[in-house]
């Protein structure tokens, strides 16, 4: 027998690295001048968070009469203008808000709105209406498999997902791939898989070949993330210490390591606040504002600022009214956040009408497919009709240039 | 019964072109309980399909096991701390002599996704969980009133504040949506009509209790017809409304069988089948195990194995259980792939199929078998010693034949493309063949059962 030392010792670390293709590494994480490109951060908001109490209308009468028990306090709000505040929790929001680094689009949401959070979450994700689309591909992952407008080395780029669960439809592309990972750990590789032959193709779809290309997937990516950690040691910032802090510290590691990643997605769960609302509300937007503004900062440091912009969305809002039990239920339109030195800053859109509701619900004033189509044109140069099956107005959402 | 003939249920028979053979033995284990050692093997392979399926579905019964399951249990709950509680699920799927009781328990706690990120209550959810294995193989109608009257679905989805003139939709949404149902049988009027008819229902002392006050005894608008509807009384609805029979022939066929085995014709079928039986899920499942479409071909290795099932599984085959790991250790490491036991990620449950394969969980997969030949999920640590199993069951003594062993009783054969290479890169390390076992691990004929 081998004693447990000598064996630790050599199972862990013996390289069987001429079993991977170095053509497939290539492939996923090819080495160009890809890391000064333009990147996209997607937060998403699970749950349905409740808009109203985020970018409040306090200057709407209707806001109180159906608030009595979660009503924000006009006083305690960040004013935005004379009518809409942000909830008394996002002071860090409202600096980037006076900084020019945020911009709010009000009433986001899309027609004939699906109360299911999956269905409706789906719906975001995909930008498709039909069911059968939603376990298919993502806008992102469809994105990433869409040529770049602009011509640039022929690579498919790829997605970081960071975060505890699935990697989301979102990024699902079909030859674009995704990383998951949810802390540095998860990326290093102690036992180098036993691949000894190429999947028959990309394309093809075999359960076998799957496996093979999401082993081959995950070596590229312990390899180059390995790489990534190299150069980076060393680099500290002040992150709340929340689990939406460690993500978009994470996230930023990424990116100052060079990442070739074009989007990075990670979410923040908690906002099915059907019940006992307002202290939970509070905790999550805190939660979310002081993590935006660290991660900003961060990149600002990193002098990276202009190649960041975030992206923040919930599947819906909440109803106008709230229930019996200090929460709220499921609703339609909601506020969604655009972040970081390249947006345009400022308030987008109408503020809600509470006095012209449809059936309890607030209007969609904004096709949540505008903003897709304006980041994907305008930020990420890809043409975002073929993305999104069809063509959707842009929106000021980004400075010039 | 369905016609033997004709249906596409029949059952499987032995035949020239399809033998009952090692291969079929290790699908029929790892696909309903977590795979088994080779004394298992070889006893169903000499006894036929008919006794290897008749002893999983009646599962064995043992005093001793019950007895260390409730204390760890206990313990888990003293402790107040999640990782015990999932450990004990994993120590009785690990250990129990009804494997495939343990998973059908899994497939119920994904269908009935709970989660105690938000139920915080350890005793409601083993509770919950219990209940889930006692009435894993029931007439549905019993598992479904039970769970969703159990405080910890109640709490989960806030039916404690759902009440007349202020309803909460959030039991019933998910109630139609996913537990009976399914997208696509219900319209939203109907929701808004099970969350009046759900009204009353909350908790009281940490049990369920009717409020009938709170109960709205107006006119209820449901699948079209108008009149007061009580929560019970939907229930009933639901159980016999056809899409709800549907859903369930889809749960078992997508836990038992693989990507793209069954046909819409099939799931009608044992749909069918299903709801002229009180939805009886022992039926069911019986019907699945013994047929010919869960024993065809195109039904083997079509499947992506998850996490939980491919923890415990591999320590099952190899014959690991004793001393048992650390079953702490085992619970984290299906969480790394990307099951977190009692913490579904949301009331959807897991994906499965091929979404347990991203990138960091194909990481997790591959270091999770490192673990286990350095003993590290042992505490204190213990390697595992895969020559003196081999040589435990045969007579082999080179290392190419102890590999194909160890093949054949992970996966039922041993393909010369997967093991050829693991042969020669193991020949080098200093331990071939626990090397070997690694690296059989990260094979897709191991992640794809």
């Amino acid at each position: 027998m081998l004693s447990r030392r000598r064996f630790l010792r050599t199972s862990s670390v013996v390289s069987l690295s001429p079993l991977l293709p170095s053509v497939f590494t290539k492939t996923a994480y090819a080495a160009g001048n890809e890391s000064d490109a333009k990147t996209l951060v997607v937060i998403q908001l699970d749950g349905g968070n409740d808009g109203l109490n985020t970018v409040v209308p306090f200057g709407d009468d209707e806001y109180a009469r159906a608030r009595n028990k979660l009503r924000l306090p006009a006083d305690k709000l960040h004013k935005l203008d004379d009518y809409v505040g942000l909830h008394p929790s996002m002071r860090a929001a409202k600096e980037l808000f006076d900084d020019g680094r945020l911009s709010i689009v009000q009433g986001v949401g899309y027609p004939n709105p699906d109360r299911s959070h999956f269905r409706s979450m789906k719906i975001w994700q995909t930008a498709s209406f039909e069911n059968a689309d939603h376990d298919g591909y993502g806008w992102l992952g469809r994105a990433l498999d869409a040529k770049p407008k602009v011509s640039s080395p022929a690579v498919a780029p790829g997605a970081i997902y960071v975060g505890d669960q699935e990697t989301p439809v979102a990024l699902w592309g079909r030859r674009s791939q995704a990383t998951a990972l949810s802390r540095e750990e998860d990326l290093r590789l102690l036992l180098n898989p036993a691949f000894h032959s190429e999947p028959s193709s990309a394309q093809d779809d075999s359960l076998n070949d799957f496996v093979s290309r999401q082993t081959l997937s995950a070596v590229a990516a312990s390899e180059e993330f390995n790489r990534q950690q190299k150069q980076t040691a060393g680099s500290v910032s002040s992150y709340p210490n929340t689990g939406l802090g460690r993500r978009l510290r994470l996230i930023s590691q990424v990116l100052k390591g060079k990442s070739q990643a074009r989007v990075y997605y990670t979410a923040q769960s908690g906002y099915d606040t059907h019940q006992a609302q307002l202290y939970t509300h509070s905790r999550l937007l805190q939660e979310f504002s002081d993590a935006v503004k660290a991660f900003l900062d961060d990149i600002k440091s990193a002098k990276l600022d202009d190649r960041v912009v975030v992206l923040a969305f919930s599947e819906f809002g909440r109803r106008v009214k709230e229930n019996n039990s200090l929460g709220t239920d499921h609703g339609t339109a909601g506020p969604v956040f655009l972040a970081g030195a390249p947006v345009a800053g400022g308030l987008l859109g109408t503020a809600p009408d509470l006095a012209n509701l449809d059936d309890g619900d607030l209007r969609t004033q904004v096709d949540f497919r505008r903003i897709y189509s304006t980041l994907l044109s305008d930020w990420l140069d890809i043409d975002a009709a073929s993305v999104l099956a069809g063509t959707h107005k842009k929106l000021p959402l980004l400075c010039r240039g | 019964m369905l016609n033997p003939q004709t249906s596409i249920w029949a059952p499987y028979r032995p035949s020239e072109s399809a033998p009952w053979n090692l291969k079929r033995v290790v699908h029929l284990h790892r696909r309903a309980a977590f795979a088994a050692p080779w004394d298992v093997l070889q006893r169903d392979l000499v006894d036929g399909p008919r006794a290897a399926v008749d002893r999983l579905l009646k599962g064995d019964e043992s005093p001793a096991f019950e007895s260390m399951a409730q204390t760890i249990g206990e313990a888990a709950m003293v402790s107040g701390s999640p990782g015990r509680l999932k450990a004990w699920w994993v120590y009785r799927m690990l250990m129990s002599p009804d494997p495939l009781g343990e998973r059908l328990t899994l497939m119920w706690h994904n269908h009935f996704a709970t989660s105690n990120r938000k139920v915080q209550d350890l005793v409601l959810m083993r509770e919950q969980n219990d209940l889930l294995r006692k009435q894993a193989r029931a007439p549905f109608g019993e598992l479904l009133t039970a769970v969703v009257k159990h405080p910890a679905m109640l709490a989960w989805l806030d039916a404690d504040s759902n009440r007349k003139g202020h309803p909460n939709e959030n039991l019933a949404r998910e109630l139609l949506e996913l537990f009976t149902l399914g997208v696509g049988n219900y319209s939203e009027t109907d929701v808004k009509g099970a969350a009046r008819a759900l009204t009353g229902w909350t908790i009281v002392g940490g049990r369920f209790a009717y409020r009938e006050a709170r109960h709205d005894i107006g006119e209820i608008d449901l699948f079209g017809t108008q009149g007061p509807l009580t929560g019970d009384g939907l229930l009933e609805q639901l159980l016999n409304h056809p899409g709800t029979s549907k859903r369930l022939a889809w749960r078992i066929c997508q836990t038992f069988l693989g990507e793209d085995v069954v046909t819409r014709a099939a799931l009608d079928e044992l749909a069918d089948g299903l709801a002229e039986r009180e939805l009886n899920i022992g039926w069911a499942v019986e019907t699945v195990l013994r047929s010919r479409l869960f024993f065809s071909i195109e039904n083997m290795r079509s499947r992506v194995l998850g996490p939980t099932e491919y923890v415990v599984g591999v320590l099952r085959a190899l014959e690991l259980r004793e001393p048992p790991p650390s079953t702490l250790v085992l619970a984290e490491w299906a969480s790394r792939m990307g099951q977190d036991l009692f913490y579904p990620p949301n009331v959807g449950g897991w994906n499965e199929g091929r979404a347990w394969l991203a990138t960091r969980t194909v990481v997790a997969r591959a270091n999770f078998a490192d673990a286990l030949v350095s003993g590290r999920l042992w505490r204190p640590a213990r390697e595992p010693e895969p020559d003196a199993l081999v040589h435990r069951h045969s007579q082999l003594d080179k290392l190419a034949e102890h590999v194909n062993w160890l093949a054949k009783l992970l996966w039922g054969e041993c393909p010369e493309e997967a093991t050829a290479p693991i042969v020669k890169a193991a020949r080098s390390a200093e331990a071939p063949l626990p090397k070997a076992l690694a690296l059989l691990l990260t094979r897709p004929e191991h992640s794809l059962a």
